[in-house]
């Protein structure tokens, strides 16, 4: 049970809220620009 | 047999599969939004081949309209509801990326204005949604959720503040159902009174980034009206937003006193905590931005991943506005956010008209 009860402290030590993916994934796209593997972006 | 009961409990569902959950309606997304986008491109061509008078409809709109017409009528499948959830993911990520199109010395300059119009209108709005509350003998803690609602960030706001004080499920579920269903109302008002007061871009973005409540909303409401607006009513709204923890905070401490809510420990971490932390990565990209990191063409790329980080967006706000479900929330808490969004909004304008008048916009 205890076990059980620290696996979840830790899962959601980990976790990670919804705003903060959201930086994280735009970080990505930004990089990924900026590495040139996105060259052109229509819209 | 009780660990056989408790291990289902803390297992985390498997990520793959809450990812698959989410492909549908992302899916849904994309096509609502791309709908809107073609119908930009073409009802008003099509208009203009047969000679009629058609006014130019953007995106922003078509994909809103798609969207409430879809939940109106039809309603969005359960299998789709996971995925038009990640809306508000997508707004978030739109606003960082958005961060490129900005540099940083027009942030400090606009973001030191709406700082100032900011602190204005959420001490107004605060004062005048608790004057409400108890005039139409709400309950408080009701009246707190919605007075956060209008004078911070919308459903962000209330979901906070709901963990801090202690708030029931019903009271929230009120404020902001009452915030939504005035939110879709804010898309349709402000721009047509924006037109009709012949508002400069500057004034208008000012005043739907004080104005309007929720972060998706005062996007959209931005954006209707024109590029430049939709810019700056998301930096004036991001404002708002970092102020949330603040409000959030004073308010749990108010609760914590009046021995209806658990008192705060660490303050520090209470307000990181709640800090929206896409306000951040906005800046930080900015910076980045500001000190040609990005060369011209990167810029452009950023910009329009972040227009279709919206379009997903735009088309999450149409799709989850029910209005059958906001009616059956009930009149008083609606009655409540209506007259109070309508003096804010009042409010607000009075406070754009004055700073364009002291700083000659």
């Amino acid at each position: 049970m205890s076990a059980e009860v620290a696996t979840g402290k830790m899962g959601s030590r980990w976790k990670l809220s919804l705003d903060t993916w959201a930086v994280l994934v735009a970080f990505l796209l930004a990089l990924l620009v900026r590495t040139g593997v996105f060259k052109h972006i229509p819209w | 047999m009780a660990d056989v009961i408790t291990v289902p409990q803390v297992r985390p569902v498997q990520p793959a599969l809450r990812f698959l959950r989410v492909i549908p309606g992302v899916l849904l997304l994309a096509a609502v939004g791309y709908a809107g986008k073609l119908l930009e491109q073409n009802v008003g061509t099509y208009a203009k081949a047969h000679h009629w008078t058609f006014p130019n409809i953007e995106y922003v709109l078509w994909a809103i309209v798609l969207g409430l017409l879809i939940s109106n009528t039809v309603g969005v499948p359960e299998m789709f509801r996971t995925g038009v959830a990640t809306y508000e993911f997508w707004l978030k990520a739109g606003i960082v990326l958005l961060g490129a199109r900005f540099l940083l010395g027009d942030i400090l300059k606009l973001g030191g204005v709406s700082l100032v119009l900011v602190a204005i209108e959420i001490a107004g709005s605060l004062a005048f949604m608790t004057f409400l509350g108890r005039l139409f003998k709400l309950k408080p803690k009701l009246t707190t959720l919605l007075a956060v609602g209008s004078a911070v960030c919308g459903v962000s706001a209330i979901i906070a503040t709901k963990g801090a004080i202690e708030a029931d499920d019903e009271d929230s579920s009120f404020s902001i159902a009452a915030i939504l269903a005035l939110g879709a109302l804010a898309l349709f008002t402000f721009p047509l009174i924006g037109h009709v007061l012949h508002l400069s871009d500057r004034a208008y973005g000012l005043w739907a980034g004080l104005g309007v409540d929720n972060t998706a909303e005062a996007t959209a409401a931005g954006a209707l009206y024109s590029d430049a607006a939709g810019k700056l009513a998301v930096l004036v709204k991001s404002t708002r937003n970092a102020m949330i923890g603040f409000v959030v905070l004073g308010y749990a401490i108010y609760w914590a006193s009046q021995g209806q809510a658990q008192k705060v420990g660490n303050k520090a971490a209470f307000l990181w905590q709640k800090f929206p932390k896409f306000v951040l990565g906005f800046l930080v990209i900015s910076v980045l931005a500001t000190y040609h990191f990005f060369n011209k063409d990167q810029v452009g790329a950023l910009a329009n991943l972040s227009r279709w980080a919206f379009l997903l967006t735009f088309a999450g706000v149409g799709l989850r506005t029910n209005f059958s479900d906001m009616r059956r929330q009930g009149l008083r808490p609606f009655a409540v956010g209506a007259i109070g969004e309508v003096v804010i909004a009042g409010f607000t304008l009075v406070l754009v008209y004055g700073a364009g008048r002291i700083f000659g916009w």
